[in-house]
């Protein structure tokens, strides 16, 4: 897995952004941008080379189910890996994420060892 | 009624009478042309919304407790560590600063080289142990998310709250002045968007209901049931 890919954090509380983007440096990643809901990160991925998203679901403007929907519908960004990091714990959040196109499922609150965990198994299963 | 109220009722008689039958009368009335305006419903809803607020206070101020306490905890565990590495080196500083202002025998210069080596393999450890401790203090920051998204429910419920009692208060305050105000305070209440319930909860204050994952482990084998 190559640490110097472009991850986008999308998240509607900044404390979330930066636990996420601290952590992210801790396994070695340090090339993170953020954006704050749904429609922000659409407009960052449309621009801008991301490799891979980590996003949060209850967001103002557009929620992160919705934009992975839009991400898994535009032909430039489908392949795109994303990786849902929300408090939607309800057994039909889960279905839904997984049915939309998610690549990973974490509930918050979460643990440092959990994320490094989702990480490995998605760039296993896309063999990077 | 009160003695005092059964006394005056006795002594006025037949007026007294009259009077209780006039209340309530007029409680009937009241009651019924509440029911009539659908007033009732707006009271009750009102009021269940209630405990679903306690709950949710509670939530959030059991989050924030365990978050002060990981946070704390950290910090114990963290400082002692900081403070082996600090007397460690000032005492080996001091050592090696009295040996070269004196050199004195091999044996005892050697004993300071083995004791320099060995805090010098020790500094790693206590480092990342430290670095442990900094990145649990971070990680008991995500109360704030979770907690913020539980006010923000909150926020929308005392709203909702305000609305419906304004409409109660509405109906039976007479044309003029104060209703017109009461009517401007609630269009602007109601003019901010509520969010629909669905799939978007925020976090389960209560991880007891059926349909509810109350752990990562719980998400995992859920996934892997469904062939993800």
């Amino acid at each position: 897995m190559d640490k110097g890919m472009s991850i986008l954090v999308v998240d509607d509380f900044p404390t979330m952004r930066r636990i996420v983007r601290s952590l992210l440096k801790e396994l070695g990643f340090t090339n993170v941008e953020e954006a704050e809901d749904g429609q922000e990160a659409l407009g960052k991925l449309k621009g801008g080379d991301f490799e891979f998203v980590v996003s949060d679901w209850n967001m103002p403007n557009l929620d992160g189910l919705e934009m992975l929907k839009q991400i898994r519908a535009d032909d430039a960004m489908k392949a795109l890996p994303v990786l849902m990091v929300t408090a939607e714990a309800k057994k039909e959040n889960i279905v839904a994420a997984a049915q939309a196109g998610a690549n990973g499922y974490i509930v918050k609150p979460f643990t440092a060892a959990t994320l490094e965990e989702k990480l490995n198994k998605i760039f296993e299963k896309l063999g990077k | 009624m009160s003695g005092e109220a059964r006394q005056v009722a006795a002594h006025e008689g037949a007026h007294g009478d009259d009077l209780v039958v006039r209340i309530g009368q007029l409680t009937r009335m009241l009651r019924d042309s509440m029911r009539e305006l659908g007033l009732d419903k707006e009271v009750e809803k009102a009021a269940e919304a209630i405990p679903d607020a306690r709950a949710r206070l509670n939530y959030v101020a059991s989050m924030t407790e365990q978050a002060a306490d990981r946070a704390l905890n950290a910090v114990d565990r963290a400082q002692p560590l900081q403070t082996e590495i600090e007397t460690r080196a000032e005492s080996l500083d001091k050592q090696w600063q009295t040996w070269f202002e004196n050199p004195m025998e091999l044996d005892q210069a050697r004993q300071l080289v083995n004791d320099t080596r060995g805090y010098l393999a020790a500094v790693p450890e206590m480092a990342r142990d430290t670095s442990k401790e900094l990145l649990e203090i971070m990680m008991a920051q995500d109360f704030q998310d979770l907690t913020g998204q539980v006010i923000k429910k909150m926020m929308a419920v005392i709203l909702e709250v305000e609305n419906q009692l304004l409409q109660v208060l509405l109906e039976s305050v007479p044309d003029g002045e104060e209703r017109d105000a009461m009517k401007r305070r609630m269009e602007s209440a109601g003019s901010a968007t509520r969010q629909e319930a669905g799939l978007v909860n925020g976090p389960q204050i209560n991880a007891e209901g059926e349909d509810i994952v109350s752990n990562q482990d719980q998400v995992d084998s859920l996934l892997d049931e469904l062939g993800f």
